[in-house]
C-alpha cells in the first residue's frame, strides 16, 4: 500500500503517517477511506493523518477518521490528527468530533502522543 | 428584491462537487465575504450537495440544480434534487430533520444538516415539485469585521 491520488503513505518507525494532498470533499473522502481501511486490514495500530496540505474538510471525511479512530482503538491503536488548517478545526467543533479524535499542532506531537 | 440570477446545472456524481465547491467560493469572495465566511458557505454547499448527490438522486445520469440569487443584501442558494423515492434512502425534508435530532458527535454520519444549521444565517427544506428536496441557505452578506 503505497498511497493513492489523494493520499501518500510514509512511516516513521511503527506509526503511519498519511499526508492528505487534497481537499476533502466527498470524491476525496472515499480516497482516504479506502487508504485508512487498508491500514486496518494489515492490522496496522499506530495511524497520523497529516493536514498540512489541506485547506477544507466535509462532515463525510469527519466522519470517515471518527469511525476509523473507533475501529483502530478496539485493536488497542489510535488515529491521531496534525497540522489542521484553523477552518478544519472548527469544523471537527462544530460536529463535536474533537472529542473523539485527538488533534495535535504538529507531526511530532502526534507521533510523540503515541510513545 | 433579487438582482442577480445563476444557475448551474451539475451531473449528481460527487466528482463534480469539488468544482462547485470552487465556484461558489470565488463567487462568495467576489462579493465580499470574510475569509472564514466564505468557508463557512462553502462547506454548506459541500454538504447541500452530497447530501442531493447520495440521497437525493436515482442515478449519474440524473442531476441536481443550483438557483443562486445575490442582491445587496443577501446570497441566497438553492439546491435542487429529483429524489429517488423508489429507494428507502431517499431524504425527504422530514427524513433529514429525523437525522440531525438523532446526531452523535461520535456519529459516522448523519452531520451534514447540522453544519448547514451552523453555517448558514437562513435555511429551509421542502419538497418540490418534481418529488425531490429543495434545500434553501441564505448568508447575509455584510462587511467583514476584524473578527472575520
Amino acid at each position: 500500500m503505497t498511497g493513492t491520488e489523494f493520499m501518500t503513505l510514509r512511516e516513521n518507525e511503527d506509526v503511519k503517517i498519511i499526508d492528505v494532498k487534497a481537499d476533502l470533499s466527498s470524491y476525496a473522502a472515499s480516497d482516504l477511506r479506502k487508504v485508512l481501511e487498508n491500514l486496518l486490514n494489515e492490522k496496522v495500530e499506530k495511524v497520523v493523518v497529516n493536514f498540512s496540505e489541506v485547506n477544507h474538510i466535509n462532515s463525510t471525511a469527519v466522519g470517515t477518521l471518527v469511525g476509523i479512530a473507533k475501529r483502530l482503538r478496539q485493536n488497542n491503536g489510535d488515529l491521531k490528527l496534525c497540522n489542521l488548517a484553523s477552518t478544519l478545526t472548527r469544523t471537527f467543533n462544530l460536529i463535536g468530533a474533537s472529542s473523539v479524535v485527538e488533534i495535535y499542532e504538529s507531526e511530532k506531537s502526534a507521533i510523540e502522543a503515541f510513545q | 428584491m433579487e438582482k442577480d440570477y445563476i444557475e448551474l446545472k451539475v451531473p449528481s456524481d460527487v466528482y463534480y462537487i469539488e468544482s462547485v465547491r470552487a465556484f461558489i467560493g470565488k463567487l462568495s469572495e467576489t462579493l465580499r465575504f470574510s475569509k472564514r465566511r466564505v468557508a463557512d458557505i462553502q462547506l454548506a454547499i459541500d454538504e447541500i450537495c452530497s447530501n442531493a448527490v447520495y440521497h437525493g438522486s436515482a442515478c449519474i445520469s440524473s442531476h441536481i440544480l443550483l438557483h443562486i440569487y445575490v442582491n445587496t443584501k443577501t446570497l441566497k442558494i438553492v439546491v435542487s434534487d429529483k429524489g429517488k423515492s423508489e429507494t428507502r434512502d431517499w431524504l425527504t425534508p422530514a427524513k433529514l430533520e429525523e437525522i440531525q435530532d438523532r446526531r452523535s458527535p461520535a456519529g459516522e454520519s448523519g452531520h451534514g444538516l447540522y453544519l448547514i444549521k451552523c453555517l448558514t444565517d437562513e435555511h429551509k427544506l421542502k419538497e418540490n415539485s418534481v418529488g425531490g428536496t429543495d434545500v434553501i441557505a441564505i448568508f447575509y452578506r455584510k462587511e467583514p469585521t476584524d473578527a472575520d
